[in-house]
């Protein structure tokens, strides 16, 4: 372990990669030579929407332009931009390549600015391989690595063939575990896969029709019909049109990204596929998932279906923008535990079922759980009763939500810091709010308005608790002690 | 005024040594407060006298009111944030009408600031701030002097290294 805890220089941050000392004989690779077709159409798209949208914008306007010549320019604007676009992309192409070895993943990239990069394999936290469409028509994947060092710290290798990137992917995923390569020796074959979890299109959108987001179009479309009957103008409707286009953005976005979900396991972790248009296989080696939430919204509640959403260092993806977060998007109670399975296989409890359904469905002290005194149930009326938390040998569960039902799980030695808060109203009822902070991610695991000295003690003893745990903890190269495997 | 804000509880677990903060920090807090309150309640005043209306004297008095009050409040602030630097963590104590009290085990820290803004290294003080791999972790300490800022930095950077595990 070299890395800098500290920068030696103090006031500066200095990151990870900003000593890159390329270590000499490392073959370097270049990139599919049809990559820069694939990445020019960026800048034509970028064009032809700024088009549309100006056509949008004003629709007399364009008919004008339609009937005279300067539709003309339009188009040479677009030509000229889709010949830059393909030339820059040519250029970038041929400044691109990267090389790999025990170590790390080495990337140079860039035209006018360098960068030479270093992802170091020991600091791995998830390997994507995406395709979006295009790539995906001609056969070709990027191969993205997560090595948590905040935003932009991952490489992205883009575009290899879909083979390439297997092998690749592969190989990655054995050096980072430990396995070190013998000279002369084979290309580790890809690890069997076992699919746990499978989530049919049907499910995903009868989940998604039950969601939040359905009761807000169908209270606005019933606000809509009353307003146009009220007023008895039928123009009022045309007042909803980006709304619409709202909506149908989210439920395609969703839709679109979530479909065909499958979960795997192999010995190289947890292996999320799913994406209609845009197919993104992703890889969380063992130990990487830092925080793991059960979400059930109001009408969910009768098939008791639940999402689980995850917390992987370098996944940044804010809630809605992304799916890589999701472990399930929607799900059965069987489902779901099969999900929590995944990341913690052993709760340190002697009946898992009985506690997570308690922690799932429970109100009150049921199964260990500690919740909200009754004297601070003015801070949430109606969600007192099950706000609480639980702690097991193996992890910290937190409950929580009335209207829309939580479940918040971190595993001990993933705990990354934690904090007390109190304010004045808390102080008078004698209760304080305990908050465990996790890396980036849809899940900020927070336990509201415990009694005052329970919460102290959960601090000192969650401190504690993360220290022996990682110290028991599998080794970061999780396959270095069977080096067999 | 040399009263020690105590608090009590949850925040205040046993065998912990607090660590108080410069004085100065009080100090440097009480320029910047001036700055920003006394422009605008000079500007006020001049107004008044140059207009002659008597009603616009509310607005430097409002101004001096905030200041009155803040130069009652952030000495008490400063002297309620205290750090302690335990076995295996870091405790870090802020507030008193919202506490906080912030845990950072040595081994979870990626790295640690030093930071002196120009009216810090007037005052002579420098803040030292803890990251972890969580952007929500607030493990900043404000108002150390540059010996004790350095100090504290070296020793968690070298408790960091031999305690670091990963993510």
């Amino acid at each position: 372990m070299t890395e800098p805890v500290a920068s030696p220089a103090g006031n500066d941050v200095v990151p990870a990669d900003s000593d890159v000392v390329v270590p000499a004989g490392l073959t370097w690779r270049r990139m599919h030579p049809v990559t820069p077709a694939v990445k020019g159409w960026k800048i034509v798209a970028v064009l032809l929407v700024i088009a549309v949208q100006q056509v949008g914008n004003n629709v007399q306007e364009a008919g004008k332009l339609l009937h005279g010549r300067a539709w003309l320019i339009g188009l040479a604007i677009i030509v000229g931009g889709a010949l830059i676009g393909f030339g820059y992309a040519a250029i970038a192409w041929r400044m691109t390549r990267f090389a790999i070895d025990d170590e790390a993943v080495y990337l140079h990239s860039g035209v006018l600015f360098r960068q030479q990069r270093k992802a170091r394999l020991d600091r791995l936290q998830a390997v994507d391989v995406v395709q979006p469409v295009l790539a995906r028509i001609l056969g070709l994947a990027e191969l993205k690595l997560e090595v948590a060092g905040g935003a932009g710290s991952g490489v992205s290798l883009a575009f290899l063939t879909e083979d390439d990137a297997a092998v690749l992917r592969t190989e990655l995923l054995a050096r980072a575990a430990g396995v070190r390569r013998v000279e002369g020796a084979v290309a580790p074959t890809p690890v069997p896969e076992q699919n746990v979890l499978e989530v049919t299109p049907a499910q995903l959108m009868v989940g998604m029709a039950r969601s939040g987001a359905t009761i807000v179009l169908v209270l606005g479309v019933i606000g809509l019909i009353t307003a146009v009957v009220w007023s008895g103008e039928i123009g009022t409707i045309f007042v909803v049109v980006p709304a619409t286009f709202g909506f149908v953005a989210f439920y395609w976005g969703r839709f679109s990204r979530e479909f065909n979900f499958r979960a795997a396991t192999s010995p190289e972790g947890i292996g999320l596929r799913h994406g209609l248009l845009e197919a993104r296989s992703q890889t969380v080696p063992p130990g990487r998932v830092q925080a793991l939430r059960l979400t059930q919204g109001p009408f969910w509640r009768g098939p008791g279906w639940w999402r689980v959403e995850i917390n992987v260092a370098g996944y940044s993806g804010t809630e809605g923008q992304s799916t890589e977060n999701v472990l399930l998007p929607v799900g059965s109670r069987d489902q779901a535990l099969v999900a929590i399975w995944l990341v913690l296989p052993d709760l340190g409890v002697a009946d898992p079922r009985a506690l997570l359904a308690a922690g799932m469905d429970g109100t009150g002290e049921g199964e260990g759980f500690t919740t909200m005194p009754r004297r601070a149930r003015w801070f949430d009326p109606f969600a007192w009763s099950r706000t609480g938390f639980v702690v097991t040998d193996r992890a910290l569960l937190i409950r929580s939500g009335w209207l829309i039902r939580h479940l918040t799980l971190v595993p001990h030695e993933r705990t990354q810091s934690l904090s007390l808060e109190q304010g004045p109203l808390q102080r008078k009822l004698g209760v304080a709010s305990l908050v465990v902070h996790s890396t980036p991610g849809p899940v900020s695991p927070r336990i509201p308005h415990l009694q005052a000295a329970v919460a102290g003690d959960l601090l000192t003893e969650q401190a504690a608790r993360a220290r022996t745990a990682r110290a028991s903890a599998g080794p970061e190269l999780w396959m270095s002690l069977d080096g067999d495997s | 005024m040399t009263s020690q804000v105590v608090p009590v509880g949850p925040f205040d677990p046993p065998d912990v040594n607090w660590a108080l903060v410069s004085p100065k920090l009080a100090a440097s807090r009480l320029a910047l407060t001036a700055i920003f309150l006394g422009i605008p309640a000079i500007g006020g005043a001049v107004a008044a006298i140059l207009s002659g209306i008597v009603w616009l004297w509310v607005i430097p008095a409002v101004f001096v009111a905030f200041g009155l009050w803040a130069v009652w409040l952030i000495p008490r602030q400063v002297r309620a944030v205290g750090y302690a630097e335990r076995a295996d963590d870091l405790l870090i104590r802020k507030g008193i009408m919202f506490r906080s009290m912030v845990v950072v085990p040595y081994g979870r820290m990626q790295y640690v600031d030093v930071q002196a803004g120009p009216l810090a290294r007037a005052f002579g003080i420098a803040s030292v701030q803890l990251h972890t791999a969580s952007p929500s972790t607030d493990a900043a300490i404000d108002g150390l002097t540059p010996v004790e800022a350095t100090r504290l930095r070296d020793k968690l950077a070298s408790r960091g290294e031999a305690r670091l595990a990963g993510l």
